[in-house]
């Protein structure tokens, strides 16, 4: 039986877990190509127009697999922690995508609560249906897609550069190297250092999170605004970009939490959508280290304004 | 403590009973209107969505009359309307505002303790008895009720009266009357009488006008400023319309929502097209529109704020059943920057539709 993966959305950060599973119950396993102009267009074309880039990508993602496979994974991911959602887009998902194209194939749209071991044993027990009727091989497949996911780690840390720059967004968006235009090799060759949120301890993101006056209940809010709020008052990075897609409801929020509790640290907030021009981006992004370039070698934390400034060294 | 609270269709009336009830002294902000909006634009951030930026601007009026405390419900929900308090507690600082917040927030987020102890905070400001709180407070939800149920009449009667502009007419001065009461039990009585007469105004039972039922984000359905009075639009063409979300209702889904007895028949309904909660309305607006269907309604009208989660995945839904059921469903985006002529115009093409529809004009066949 060939299962389709679609590579959207959270794929980037959990495809061990779900590639081993269901590898391991003897699928054939079609993941689509990374996201390209026909991907886009496809997902544009068939999307609802309000959502989000990335859910839009993820329609055109299932649009190019959807003939090549029996089965068509579309996770539909309740909570990562408990008490967190990711979007209400994400728990609609399967709703979204079987409404918006048709001819699909068999889907499987179980809900995903990682919030324990047990409640994600449920929604393989439930998944694994399609493909075994053995429940010792759907657990041993299980274990060993846990392991999977336990050996990947997802994450940038670069050393070794004057500049850092806290590279902070949705996953989905931050290693989409067709979305977000190769941000990050962009980053480097303009001499910034990555660094994303990954490194940082949960207990630090709880911490910073549970500063607020209302306990968040995004996982993304924790993740981004934790990660920012101590990247600036750690002092690990000197900037923050902050990649968001158009109209995502989240980062909203999240943007302005940031704003509120670090005021005055530099921030640069990326928009992409369908249309984002490549020049836009590419100016922004050297306008911004040179931004820090002469905040952290010329004149720390004063205004630019009205004062002699001299060009930064070597570049200009 | 001055108390005020964020529009939102009809509450400030029930608002009002409440307070008058415990004594508390409280400024109505203006009814919504354009400037508000104008204020609430300028200061919000650029992204969030309508609701909030209007509900600044009734913040910022209403600290202009006088006030200094806002109550306010949250949610934990997936739906962006939970972060609203703390968003607007930053902003109102921001600003330089001295503005005092008492959330109202679900007792499974914050405690039962922490929500009684912010009840206790709003009481604390009467100097009525504990009897006479809870009086005012079974009034004001009486009221509540009642006004949903006149206002529901009138919509739906509005097809039917012989007297064109009767119902409407009625309406408005049950509200303009309402909020000239000063105790909750003229309140009461006033509103009843209304409804008598609503009741008993002459109607053509053989009329069949067009039924159209309005779905979507409860904000947006439920303030008529924000989606440019649609209703009274409709009974002005004498279409009657219907709308379930209603602030009683809400307040009823929440009362039951520890139960999981709340709603049941739009869960029900909404099963086959979203058989899982996805947070905002999504569900509701789903189960509405099957509903309105299977009560032979001709039609229905999503409206959502733009950028809204929930009723994004619901508007991907829709299309679906309205294929399948052949039930026509327009979907209107509203926001800071919507025109009122374009969205109009899109009302009465789409009743036009409807109106054909029925008579089974085909057109160019």
């Amino acid at each position: 039986m060939r299962v389709g993966i679609p590579k959207g959305l959270m794929y980037c950060k959990y495809h061990p877990f779900l590639v081993t599973f269901f590898s391991e119950l003897g699928a054939e396993i079609i993941v689509s190509e990374d996201t390209n102009k026909n991907i886009l267009d496809a997902g544009v074309k068939y999307c609802v127009d309000d959502a989000c880039l990335p859910v839009k990508v993820f329609h055109g993602h299932v649009d190019s697999i959807k003939d090549k496979c029996d089965v068509l994974v579309i996770p539909r991911i309740m909570q990562l922690w408990k008490n967190e959602y990711i979007c209400p887009k994400f728990c609609g998902l399967p709703e979204m995508v079987i409404n918006s194209i048709d001819k699909l194939p068999l889907t499987i749209t179980e809900p995903i609560y990682a919030t324990s071991k047990k409640k994600l044993y449920a929604w393989a027990k439930t998944s694994g249906k399609f493909l075994s009727k053995n429940n010792y091989q759907i657990k041993r497949a299980f274990i060993y897609a846990l392991n999977a996911q336990e050996n990947y780690e997802t994450g940038i840390d670069d050393s070794g550069y004057e500049i850092n720059a806290a590279l902070i967004g949705h996953p989905y968006n931050i290693y989409d190297s067709y979305l977000n235009m190769n941000l990050i090799n962009k980053m480097n060759s303009l001499g910034m250092g990555v660094k994303t949120a990954e490194f940082t301890g949960e207990d630090i993101l709880y911490r910073e999170a549970e500063n607020l006056y209302k306990r968040p209940f995004w996982t993304f809010v924790r993740e981004n605004y934790g990660f920012a709020v101590s990247a600036a008052r750690g002092k690990t990075a000197d900037g923050i970009i902050y990649v968001s897609s158009f109209n995502c409801g989240t980062d909203s929020v999240i943007i302005e939490l940031i704003k509120n509790t670090v005021p005055g640290f530099p921030l640069l907030i990326l928009k992409i959508d369908e249309h984002t021009g490549e020049a836009g981006i590419d100016t922004r992004l050297e306008a911004f280290r040179d931004m820090l370039e002469r905040r952290a070698f010329n004149e720390s934390d004063s205004p630019a304004h009205g004062q002699h400034t001299c060009c930064s060294k070597g570049t200009l | 403590m001055k108390a005020t609270v964020p529009h939102m269709g009809n509450i400030h009336v029930a608002v009002k009973a409440l307070f008058d009830g415990l004594g508390v002294e409280y400024i109505i902000p203006p009814q919504n209107n354009d400037e508000a909006l104008n204020i609430g634009t300028k200061h919000s951030p650029e992204e969030i969505c309508f609701p909030f930026k209007i509900m600044i601007g009734n913040y910022i009026q209403a600290i202009e009359k006088g006030a200094d405390t806002v109550i306010l419900t949250g949610s934990c929900g997936p739906c962006r309307f939970g972060e609203y308090c703390e968003l607007q507690m930053n902003l109102m600082k921001s600003l330089g505002y001295n503005l005092n917040f008492i959330v109202l927030d679900m007792p499974k987020d914050i405690g039962i303790k922490e929500l009684f102890k912010r009840l206790v905070a709003i009481g604390a400001a009467s100097t009525k008895s504990r009897y006479e709180k809870l009086k005012a407070a079974k009034q004001a939800i009486l009221i509540m009720h009642l006004l949903d149920e006149t206002e529901a009449l009138t919509h739906y009667l509005a097809g039917y009266e012989r007297n064109k502009g009767q119902c409407k007419r009625l309406l408005k001065e049950c509200k303009s009357k309402a909020m000239k009461c000063t105790a909750p039990g003229e309140m009461l009585s006033l509103i009843k009488e209304y409804k008598r007469k609503i009741e008993y105004i002459p109607v053509d039972i053989n009329r069949n006008p067009l039924k159209i039922a309005i779905i979507g984000e409860i904000y947006t359905v439920i303030e008529p400023y924000s989606n440019f009075y649609i209703e009274d639009k409709l009974m002005d063409y004498g279409v009657s319309s219907k709308r379930g979300m209603t602030p009683s209702w809400w307040l009823k889904n929440m009362a039951l929502s520890p139960l999981k007895i709340n709603s049941l028949n739009i869960k029900k309904a909404s099963r086959e097209y979203l058989p899982m909660e996805i947070g905002g309305h999504a569900r509701e607006c789903i189960g509405e529109a099957m509903l309105s269907f299977k009560e032979g309604f001709d039609g229905a009208i999503q409206i959502f704020p733009m950028g809204c989660m929930p009723e994004i995945v619901s508007k991907s839904i829709l299309p679906s059943i309205s294929k399948d059921y052949d039930f026509p469903i327009m979907s209107l985006v509203v926001d800071d920057m919507t025109g009122e002529a374009g969205y109009i115009t899109r009302v009465e093409a789409f009743l036009d539709l409807l109106e054909r529809r029925r008579d089974n004009v085909l057109y160019g066949s």
